[in-house]
């Protein structure tokens, strides 16, 4: 049965059915397609009511007043599924990362792009400071954030598996870390460059030192930052993992796996990160959910 | 939602379904409210665990040749909230009346 063409709506040729189904399948259109057929068959059961119920009040303004009040309440229903959907899609998606390192990079270059006055002047204090400081710290500073991490190879159960796109998921993963890193060494360079500023009235020449040691500190950090949120993402649509679970009892480490265990809220899999690292378990495990269990992770 | 973010039309909300009252249309015309605020709001309610919602059952609704309709109902964080609600607006009692009669 489709929804949209249920009988239900057309019992009576009356204003009130006439609007619902005129409205009903462009206000559908709003809500997400997954939830659509059930939002149909709710919106129909409460335009029923308003036709051929038993009403407890009616309206003094008429019905089609009603009607048209209750065809608002559809659109903002539908409208409020839409933007809630929306917003569970772009939490702790690769995208909402990508889009809020640049945003802060913007933010920041806005601010010196202010600070200097002109274009010129702008361009002139990022080259300057990019080639005369930065680079001559961030090489050794990357180098240390690198060698200092603590080596967590991962290995999954089962090769990555293909992708709709012109990118394989390898390839995507790659991508996704390669400019998340830059936006955040970007990042890391705008902003010392914007706390710089006051600083160098209140440091004098001291400032150059300070500049040095911020370039230093947010590189190290942004980079360990960087590879620490590429560990903690879906293998295969990179969001971000979530209910970090207890697994396991420390006390029995020589008899059974023990640690933590993250999930993609997607149901693509479940990242196993032992607590203990050892011959047996010195890896991250990523196990990957076949499509049985996309029943559990419908909604 | 925290029981001190609660807004007066929530509460008022919270109040009808705690009275019996179980699906959109009716719950809109207890209160008063409108539709726009209504369905969102249950949405809402929904999503953080203070309500639930279940289909009737079709036999049931075509026993009153009707279609079935999504029927909602407080779950024990919602009736906790719905009773610091009455606590914080004492008047909420006195506004909605008890629903005596199933509505057809």
């Amino acid at each position: 049965m489709n929804p949209l063409t249920d009988s239900s709506l057309g019992g009576r040729r009356d204003g009130t059915g006439a609007l619902a189904k005129r409205v009903l399948p462009i206000a559908s259109g709003l809500a997400p397609a997954a939830r659509r057929a059930e939002w149909v068959r709710e919106w129909q059961a409460e335009f029923w009511q308003l036709q051929h119920g038993k009403r407890r009040v009616r309206s003094e303004r008429g019905e089609l007043h009603e009607a048209l009040s209750l065809a608002y309440g559809m659109f903002a229903d539908a409208a409020w599924l839409r933007l809630d959907w929306a917003r569970e899609s772009a939490r702790g998606s690769a995208y909402t990362c990508l889009w809020v390192l640049s945003a802060y990079c913007v933010l920041c270059a806005a601010t010196e792009r202010v600070a200097a006055g002109s274009w010129w002047l702008f361009f002139r204090v990022l080259t300057t400071h990019f080639f005369g400081e930065f680079v001559l710290v961030a090489v050794p500073a990357i180098f240390a954030a690198v060698a200092t991490y603590p080596v967590r190879p991962l290995r999954c159960n089962r090769q990555h598996p293909g992708s709709k796109g012109w990118l394989s998921t390898r390839a995507k993963w790659n991508l996704f870390l390669a400019v998340k890193v830059m936006l955040t060494l970007a990042l890391g360079f705008l902003a010392t460059l914007v706390a710089a500023g006051p600083a160098r009235m209140v440091l004098g020449k001291y400032s150059d030192w300070f500049e040095l040691a911020m370039y230093a500190v947010t590189v190290t950090l942004g980079l360990r930052w960087a590879l620490l949120n590429q560990e903690q993402r879906c293998q295969k649509c990179l969001r971000m993992l979530s209910q970090p679970t207890r697994v396991g009892y420390a006390s029995r480490n020589f008899l059974e796996w023990n640690g933590t265990e993250l999930i993609c809220a997607d149901g693509h899999g479940l990242l196993h990160v032992p607590e203990m690292q050892g011959s047996w378990c010195w890896y991250d495990l990523w196990v990957e959910l076949d499509p049985s269990w996309s029943g559990l992770f419908g909604s | 939602m925290g029981s001190g973010k609660l807004s007066h039309s929530v509460a008022i909300l919270l109040k009808a379904l705690s009275l019996g009252y179980q699906f959109g249309f009716e719950i809109m015309e207890v209160t008063g409210l409108p539709s726009g605020t209504v369905y969102p709001a249950l949405r809402r309610l929904e999503r953080d665990g203070l309500v639930t919602s279940n289909w009737e059952a079709e036999d049931d609704a075509v026993k009153e040749q009707r279609p079935a309709r999504r029927y909602y109902e407080l779950t024990r964080l919602g009736k906790e909230a719905e009773s610091t609600a009455v606590k914080r607006y004492p008047l909420l009692s006195r506004l909605l009346p008890e629903k005596l009669v199933k509505t057809i």
